[in-house]
């Protein structure tokens, strides 16, 4: 167990030794790396930007029905128990006064709603319904729209369809791209690692010769592939980082015309850390598959 | 410690190196292998560290089949076998010391037992004065007294050296050959290979001359 530990420490200092031995070597494949793990990532940040933004919004379909001005109490009543029914997932009552309060509350439409003499809006319901389909909701849109004292429906699940759709595509876009890039990410290790066995295989066949086994020669080599993969993971953050102050400034700007306080979302320590350790683990396995075919070659060689 | 039996070794293209050979040799001794260049010596201490194994026949070191050995056990097998090359393959981008703690790193020694292993036996050879330079500013004999330091450090039972004294000029070549006869004295098992008769005759000990991948004994 401790000369297990002696070994590891060894072959971790020496992984250490040998990046600081070749600072621009290892730079260049560092960047190399963080600019391929940066694309998918960014992908990643602005998806979960819009994600959560679009989380506010209504995912499932509403339909919100609209009472005539002067519906008497018993339709009132009668609606009610129709919305209680068990196609109804969920009804809830707005009464215009409450409208009229949130259409205050909305930025550069309180203006709009102070300048009125009276309130103009009607009592309504939001229903949620359990069905899906479009005909369904739209049986059901009508169904309700017949009741006394409905003044009209509207059913508004389309564009969150939309929306809901273009993310799960943006998503599956993200992890193709991350499984392209995770490949390209083992090949740049395994490049760079290629040059340091060729370089060292002087020391491979010698360490050979004097009983070294596989794994202790393929160690430092697996080491330097994982620290290699860290600051390729690390250099991904930093070009994020510059990425997203160079963007935020006009994304604010763009979202402030819109009247929304849209800004870009960071990265959580999660998803730091997630990145970070798959880096470390593709540089990690590009070096595992160098190594091993280089000692297969020199086996069949020897 | 060592047997060949009906061992022969045919290379890639038809070139036998070895054809039937058959000797043993005991734990303790001291053992030449004489032959012109090319005679199959070096094959045949590859064959001992199973650096190369052999077409037919059997290859047995310390009661193990040394021909039939598994990837993984070679490297074991190699712990108790100090090498020595005529080009010394020593490592340039380290000092003396460091490359006589190489073997000692493998097998996972404790580094302060190391440090003191590795100083005696360069000691021994009289390299002490030279523990931090490079290897590449010592001469040739020197370079080679360096070798055998890195393959002793780790106090193999058996040692093969293959033309030890090849590129070396009579006095330096001498001095090594005492070296050998020292640690034989002390237990060690060697076998040399080499063509330079006057070491076997002033050495003494047990000659085996390879000619056209046959074996003959000798006798000094």
């Amino acid at each position: 167990m401790i000369g297990w530990l002696r070994h590891q420490t060894q072959a971790l200092l020496a992984a250490q030794r040998r990046l600081l031995a070749q600072p621009v070597a290892t730079l260049l494949a560092a960047l190399a790396m963080g600019v391929a793990v940066s694309l998918p990532s960014a992908l990643y940040l602005g998806l979960g930007t819009l994600n959560r933004l679009a989380g506010n919004l209504p995912a499932s379909p509403e339909i919100s029905v609209f009472l005539d001005g002067d519906t008497a109490a018993a339709d009132r009543a009668a609606i009610a128990t129709r919305l209680k029914q068990s196609d109804i997932a969920q009804a809830r009552y707005v009464p215009k006064e409450e409208a009229l309060a949130t259409l205050s509350a909305a930025q550069d439409l309180a203006d709009i709603a102070a300048g009125l003499a009276q309130n103009p809006l009607p009592d309504a319901w939001v229903v949620r319904p359990h069905a899906s389909s479009r005909e369904q909701l739209d049986r059901l849109a009508l169904d309700l729209d017949k009741l006394p004292g409905v003044a009209e429906t509207h059913l508004d699940s389309q564009w969150a369809g939309r929306l809901q759709a273009a993310l799960a595509l943006g998503r599956t876009v993200v992890w193709v791209l991350a499984g392209l890039f995770a490949i390209a990410l083992t090949a740049i290790s395994g490049n760079a690692i290629r040059a340091q066995v060729l370089a060292r295989h002087n020391e491979i066949q010698i360490s050979r010769l004097i009983g070294a086994t596989d794994r202790h020669i393929r160690r430092p080599f697996l080491y330097l592939g994982a620290l290699q993969g860290l600051l390729g993971g690390l250099a991904a953050g930093v070009v994020l980082a510059v990425v997203g102050v160079i963007l935020r400034a006009p994304v604010e700007r763009l979202a402030a015309l819109y009247g929304s306080s849209f800004h870009l979302l960071p990265p959580t320590v999660i998803e730091i850390v997630g990145v970070l350790g798959l880096t470390t683990l593709f540089g990690w396995l590009g070096a595992w598959l160098t190594v091993s075919r280089t000692l297969r070659l020199a086996d069949s060689a020897a | 410690m060592i047997s060949f039996s009906q061992v022969t070794k045919r290379y890639p293209g038809g070139n036998e190196a070895l054809s039937g050979v058959n000797f043993s040799i005991e734990q303790g001794e001291l053992v030449f292998l004489t032959g012109h260049s090319g005679a199959g010596k070096s094959t045949l201490l590859k064959l001992i560290a199973a650096i190369e194994r052999p077409t037919s026949g059997m290859v047995s070191v310390s009661g193990q089949n040394v021909g039939r050995l598994s990837r993984h056990a070679i490297p074991y097998l190699r712990r108790n076998i100090g090498l020595v090359f005529q080009d010394h393959k020593l490592l340039f981008d380290r000092n003396v010391i460091e490359n006589v703690l190489l073997p000692l790193d493998i097998a996972g020694f404790d580094r302060r037992e190391a440090l003191r292993r590795a100083r005696a036996v360069i000691d021994k050879v009289g390299l002490l004065q030279r523990e931090k330079a490079n290897p590449i500013s010592l001469s040739g004999g020197e370079q080679q007294r360096l070798c055998i330091a890195r393959a002793l450090v780790s106090r193999p039972a058996l040692l093969l050296a293959d033309e030890p004294t090849g590129n070396l000029d009579a006095g330096y070549a001498a001095d090594i050959m005492t070296m050998f006869r020292d640690f034989n004295q002390v237990g060690t098992t060697l076998v040399i290979a080499t063509h330079d008769d006057r070491a076997i005759i002033a050495l003494g000990g047990r000659a085996l001359k390879l000619d056209h991948g046959k074996v003959t004994e000798v006798s000094a």
